[in-house]
């Protein structure tokens, strides 16, 4: 089937990426900036999807579910990182839990 | 008929991908963040299924909709009302930066796709049918990838355990500080 | 022969290091008679050598043994050699007997003492040092033996490290010998420089061949630079008195019959080059007159009975350099071995006048101790006598042929002979008021309170049986040579060291008559000044002062050396070390400070700002690398 040329599949992956990195660097919440990393990933899943689809091999979508093996397991680090906080009734504010500076 | 559907599928899809993104990064409650996330995942899966990626698809569906983000989920609601999250008040310097950093990336990005790579990235070779099948996929997992695979699952154990270490009731854990 | 030339070299050493290693698992007195044992094997070694040199026809009398070659840069060549001829023999002779004894002795002496082991493998470590100095091969083995006695006698004067005019005594004989060592060293880079080699035989070759005459002359100083701080000559004498700090025993063997003699060995070993250079060979004579006079001066107005005898051999030694500057090399052997002998008895027996008094060395608290000491009031009389050439103990042959000799040497050494003759009087005369202060008459209130009996003990018989052996030596040492009629010992030696004068019968006699005569006056002076106390002490204020202070020595070097320097050192540590090196160091340091200062700011500890950081660093990299492909 036709349907857009691939360029545009990779247009849309630069635009998440972007959103997400915008997001990583604006919010205060660190929820929030999890989430913003897992559009920033996604964008970057979308983009070895595609390549893997432009060269005709699967070596793309292997590394794309290796990406995505990897972001869930940050995903559990961060939000145990951010029940951990919460416990010791610390805010959540990423500029606030700014201890480990030089 | 069959491209003018692709071309109508894609769009909506991409749409809504980009419209959730920026919902995610602009919502101050998390929920909606959260829930909008999900509906990125999803048409995200939706323009998988038109790389002919389809495992690749339902795993997102399954993993990270349907894990990954419950999770988030359960975690915005024990943190109650902590989760709140308004805008970020920090030094402009610091969102024009970000703004113009992302702003450079994307336009990058773009400058490179459309001019740099003088149309060769519009080829797409027919493939199979099975191309993104999970026969092909795992075949790839268990024979030339196989490292990959191994420390994937090194990785995915060593955050379990992170994750059991820092929810644990430790001594001091739950004091203030 | 060669074996027992290099036993009797390494049997202290070994020794030395036996002791060192052995630490406090060796007895005290077990060091003192491993030290001991091991200095008499050296005698035995060396007297095994003697006869079997003897056995040699007297041309070839010289034998050489190269161990390995210990040091090869380019063409110098350098080999670790002993060498075994008629003036090394004697040598090791002299210091293997001598010290045999005075170690013997120091087992009584230094009994008890807390750090009587270092005392011993000091000892050992310095004779074998002094042997290596005699024996050694080439001049550069020489230069080691040179510094490695300078270096036991640093250690040996400070001994009682506790005692800060000990340290500052060591200290001063070691830097004053760094003077002569320096001037040593020059004279063999010019040495190396000329012939490429430092053996003997290349350096007298070249001294006697056609050589510019002031290269020779160069080489001539230096050496005598370095005889004469070793020895205590003028002008570096001043350290000989302030050593005696060190133990009676130490300033026996060092200070008067071993370490001070080696540069009358140097002039003699290398009298070639002297001989090539014949103003400075006079200049070596007359230093030794000058000295001699100086010290015979100097020596009337101490009251410390160790000075009196320091400054006499500072005297002896000069009559030494009298010798072998005007060539009679024979005779200086001769007085050295003769003078090894009285003078270490009379240290000795001084020492044990000071062990009775329970270390009182000020003779004015000293009297009568005549009836307290009899043998030892012998023994010191005996010793005295020799010491101002009283027929027919030994002084009296060496000294008296010094003295002929100088007469036959022309002008100059007639000159030097009426310096030796006035020198002859001086040493009666401060021998005698030596004598007299300490034996005679009433004994004092000090000697009556703090003597303390000798005790039959073992110890106290070392020392007494030591002194007894020198006193016989110091009767009959001088009865191997008489004038011309029976000389075997310039025989032995003439190989080595042809003598440029010899005397005549009728100046031998002049000579002696003289000297005796001199002496004996000098002797009924001090008699009647100090014993019968018929002359009263002359006052003469002016002539007081400058005898008591040296001739201002001290002062002078003190004003010319010392001062300049310490200002010199002090207006660089002020203005070049501190501000400059320290400050420089301190400015690099606190600039290193200051930049990891600024440079942890940029941890701000904000993750937005990290992410922001590596936001920014990605999208120049992307754009570097669009731009390079």
């Amino acid at each position: 089937m036709k349907g857009p040329d691939l360029s545009w599949y990779l247009a849309v992956s630069a635009f998440l990426f972007a959103i997400g990195t915008l997001g990583v660097m604006l919010r205060r919440s660190p929820l929030i900036v999890l989430l913003s990393l897992e559009i920033m990933l996604n964008g970057a899943n979308l983009a070895l999807i595609t390549f893997s689809r432009h060269h005709g091999q699967l070596d793309g979508q292997i590394f794309a579910l290796s990406v995505m093996a990897v972001a869930a397991s940050e995903v559990v680090v961060g939000l145990g990182l951010i029940v951990a906080v919460h416990r010791r009734k610390l805010e959540l504010d990423v500029d606030k839990l700014s201890t480990l500076r030089g | 008929m069959g491209n003018f559907v692709v071309w109508v599928v894609w769009l909506v899809a991409a749409f809504s991908c980009l419209g959730s993104g920026a919902a995610v990064v602009s919502f101050s409650n998390p929920y909606y963040s959260a829930l909008a996330l999900i509906g990125n995942l999803g048409s995200l899966a939706v323009l998988y299924l038109l790389l002919s990626a389809e495992f690749i698809a339902a795993a997102q569906v399954l993993v990270y909709a349907g894990a990954v983000m419950v999770m988030f989920l359960f975690v915005i609601a024990y943190l109650g009302r902590h989760a709140d999250a308004p805008w970020a008040g920090g030094p402009s310097w610091q969102a024009l930066g970000a703004v113009a950093a992302a702003g450079a990336l994307m336009v990058e990005i773009v400058v490179v796709i459309g001019l740099k790579a003088s149309g060769r990235l519009s080829d797409a070779p027919d493939v199979s049918a099975s191309f993104g099948s999970p026969y092909e996929v795992g075949k790839l997992f268990l024979t030339d990838h196989l490292l990959a695979f191994e420390i994937t699952s090194i990785v995915l154990l060593a955050s379990a355990v992170g994750g059991v270490v820092l929810g644990s009731h430790a001594r001091g854990a739950d004091e203030a500080p | 022969m060669i074996a027992a030339a290099w036993v009797c070299l390494l049997a202290p050493l070994g020794a030395a290091v036996a002791i060192t290693l052995g630490g406090t698992r060796l007895s005290r007195r077990g060091a003192g008679y491993l030290a001991t044992v091991s200095v008499a094997t050296s005698f035995v070694a060396s007297a095994v050598a003697f006869f079997s040199i003897l056995g040699d026809p007297p041309a070839q009398r010289t034998h050489l043994s190269t161990a390995w070659t210990w040091l090869s840069a380019g063409n110098l060549n350098v080999g670790l050699s002993v060498l075994v001829d008629p003036l090394s023999i004697f040598m090791m002779l002299v210091v293997s007997g001598v010290g045999a004894l005075i170690v013997g002795y120091s087992i009584g002496y230094m009994d008890g003492e807390e750090e009587e082991r270092r005392y011993f493998a000091y000892m050992a470590l310095f004779v074998f040092s002094m042997l290596l100095l005699v024996q050694s091969g080439n001049l550069l083995l020489l230069l080691v033996g040179w510094g490695l006695v300078g270096l036991c006698s640093y250690l040996l004067i400070g001994f009682h490290h506790e005692r800060p005019a000990a340290v500052a005594a060591a200290k001063k004989a070691f830097i004053m010998n760094a003077v002569g060592d320096a001037t040593m060293a020059l004279a063999f880079f010019l040495l190396i420089q000329r012939t490429g080699s430092l053996s003997f035989d290349s350096a007298f070759q070249w001294a006697g061949g056609p050589a510019g005459s002031w290269a020779v002359n160069l080489v001539a100083l230096g050496l005598l630079g370095g005889a004469v701080a070793k020895s205590a000559q003028l002008p570096l004498q001043t350290w000989l008195p302030d050593a005696m700090e060190g133990p009676t025993p130490v300033s026996a063997l060092i200070h008067a019959a071993t370490m001070v003699t080696a540069g009358v060995y140097l002039l003699v070993r290398t009298s070639p080059i002297f001989e090539a250079a014949p103003h400075v060979q006079e200049l070596a004579a007359g230093l030794g007159a000058a000295t001699l006079l100086i010290a015979g001066l100097v020596a009337l107005v101490q009251v410390d009975i160790k000075r009196v005898i320091a400054y006499s051999t500072m005297s002896q030694i000069g009559y030494m350099f009298l010798g072998a500057g005007l060539g009679a090399y024979a005779s200086s052997m001769f007085h050295l071995m003769t003078h090894a002998f009285f003078k270490a008895l009379l240290f000795l027996a001084a020492g044990l006048v000071i062990h009775v008094l329970m270390g009182e060395q000020d003779m004015r608290k000293m009297g009568g101790l005549k009836r307290f000491l009899p043998r030892t009031y012998l023994a010191f009389v005996i010793g005295a006598l020799a010491l101002t050439g009283i027929p027919p103990l030994s002084g009296f042959f060496s000294k008296d042929s010094i003295l002929a000799s100088a007469l036959a040497a022309g002008w100059y050494g007639q000159v030097l002979f009426a310096a030796g003759i006035v020198g002859a009087f001086l040493t009666g005369l401060y021998t005698f008021r030596m004598v007299f202060l300490v034996f005679e008459g009433e004994p004092s209130a000090y000697a009556r309170e703090h003597f303390h009996e000798p005790n039959r003990s073992e110890p106290w018989r070392w020392m007494g049986l030591t002194v007894g052996v020198l006193t016989v030596g110091a009767v009959v040492a001088g009865w191997i040579q008489f004038a011309n009629l029976w000389a075997p010992l310039s025989d032995f030696l003439r190989p080595v060291a042809e003598p440029l004068v010899e005397p005549s019968g009728a100046q031998e006699v002049l000579a002696s008559t003289l000297a005796v005569g001199l002496g004996v006056a000098g002797a009924l002076v001090a008699w009647a000044v100090y014993s019968a106390r018929t002359i009263p002490v002359p006052q003469a204020r002016a002539v007081r002062a400058t005898l008591e202070h040296k001739f201002y020595f001290d002062e002078l070097y003190d004003w010319v050396f010392y001062r300049p320097t310490a200002l010199l050192a002090r207006t660089l540590r002020d203005f070049v070390e501190r501000p400059v090196l320290l400050g420089s160091i301190d400015t690099l340091a606190g600039g290193a400070r200051r930049i990891g200062d600024q440079l942890t700011e940029l941890q701000t500890g904000l993750v937005r700002t990290y992410a922001l950081a590596i936001a920014g660093s990605v999208t120049v990299l992307a754009l570097v690398f669009v731009w390079v492909k």
